[in-house]
C-alpha cells in the first residue's frame, strides 16, 4: 500500500475516535433554549399553558400557578422563563443548583 | 415533536434543545478542535437555523439526521471562510510530499489507538491544514468542490492537501519514534 493511501486512511480513521464530550454544556443548552423562546415569542403568542398540558407536558410550579389562575389566554401565553431566576442561573452556571421539577433549565442537567 | 415546536410550545422546544444539542455539539466539536472556543457559537447557530427551518422538515429522515445535515452545512461554511483567509498556504515553495519513509505505518495497530492518535495529531496541526484534511477525508469533499467553495484553483487545493498530508505524516512518524524510545 503506498504512503499516500496509508496517510489518507489514518486521517479518515480519526473520524471514528472519541475525545469529544458526550454532552454539551448545560449553559449552552440554556442559552439556546432562551434564544429559541425569544424567537418564538417574537413570531407570535406562545402556546397556551393549558394546551401544553393537554398535549401531555408537565409544567413547573410557577407555570402551574398561572395555568390555574383566572387570567386570560394572553397571560397564559407569556414567556415566564424570561423573568425567572432559573433562566439566569441556567445561562450562567454550569449544572446550576436548580432542583424543582419540569423547569427546562434544571432538566438540561439530566442530559 | 416538530409540530409541537412549530406551535410554539415551550416544553416541546425545551425537549428539542435537550435531545438535539448534544449530538450537534459532538459533531461540531470534533470538526473544530482545537478551536473549541468557536464551537458553542456554531452549535447555537445550528440549533437556531434548525428551528427556523423546521417548517421545511418533511419527516422523511429522523429529525436528528436532518439537524446534523444543517450542522454539516454550517461546518462547511466555517471551513470555507477559514480557508479563504489562508492565503499563505498554497504558495509553491517546492516542498514535496514524502514518498519514501523509513517504515510503513503498521495499520494492523489497534484501530482505536491509531484513530485516537490520528485525531490528536489533527488537533495539534495548524488549523487550516487540519480542517482541510477533515473536509476532504471525513466529509468526502472532492478537491474541486473545496476549490469552488473557497475561491481557489483545484491545483492550489491539491497542493495544500499534499502539504497537509505531509505534515500529518511527519507528525505521525515523530510520535511513532518517540513511542518506541519510551
Amino acid at each position: 500500500m503506498n504512503n499516500k493511501v496509508q496517510t489518507e486512511e489514518l486521517i479518515a480513521a480519526a473520524a471514528e475516535s472519541g475525545g469529544a464530550p458526550d454532552a454539551a454544556p448545560t449553559r449552552l443548552k440554556s442559552r439556546i433554549y432562551s434564544a429559541l423562546m425569544l424567537a418564538e415569542a417574537a413570531e407570535g403568542k406562545l402556546r397556551d399553558l393549558s394546551e401544553t398540558v393537554s398535549a401531555g407536558w408537565n409544567l413547573c410550579v410557577f407555570e402551574q400557578i398561572v395555568q390555574i389562575a383566572p387570567v386570560g389566554s394572553t397571560a397564559k401565553a407569556f414567556n415566564y422563563c424570561r423573568v425567572c431566576h432559573g433562566r439566569l442561573m441556567g445561562e450562567n452556571i454550569e449544572n446550576p443548583p436548580l432542583y424543582w421539577s419540569c423547569c427546562p433549565y434544571a432538566e438540561f442537567k439530566n442530559g | 415533536m416538530a409540530s409541537a415546536v412549530l406551535a410554539r410550545d415551550r416544553k416541546a422546544t425545551a425537549e428539542f434543545v435537550r435531545l438535539y444539542t448534544d449530538p450537534v455539539h459532538k459533531f461540531v466539536w470534533r470538526r473544530l478542535v482545537p478551536k473549541v472556543d468557536l464551537v458553542e457559537d456554531l452549535v447555537q447557530d445550528v440549533m437556531l437555523a434548525a428551528w427556523a427551518g423546521l417548517k421545511s422538515y418533511s419527516g422523511e429522515a429522523p429529525l436528528r439526521v436532518w439537524i446534523l445535515g444543517i450542522a454539516r452545512h454550517k461546518v462547511d461554511d466555517h471551513y470555507r471562510s477559514r480557508l479563504r483567509l489562508a492565503v499563505s498556504l498554497d504558495q509553491d515553495d517546492g516542498v514535496e510530499e514524502p514518498q519514501d519513509l523509513s517504515e510503513p505505518v503498521e495499520l494492523a495497530l489497534d484501530r482505536m489507538r491509531a484513530s485516537e492518535r490520528a485525531s490528536q495529531i489533527l488537533a495539534e496541526m495548524r488549523e487550516e491544514y487540519a480542517l482541510l484534511l477533515r473536509w476532504r477525508y471525513w466529509d468526502g469533499r472532492m478537491s474541486k468542490a473545496i476549490a469552488e467553495g473557497t475561491g481557489r484553483t483545484e491545483k492550489s487545493i491539491e497542493r495544500m492537501l499534499a502539504r497537509a498530508r505531509a505534515e500529518f505524516r511527519s507528525r505521525w512518524e515523530t510520535t511513532e519514534r518517540s513511542g518506541r524510545e519510551q
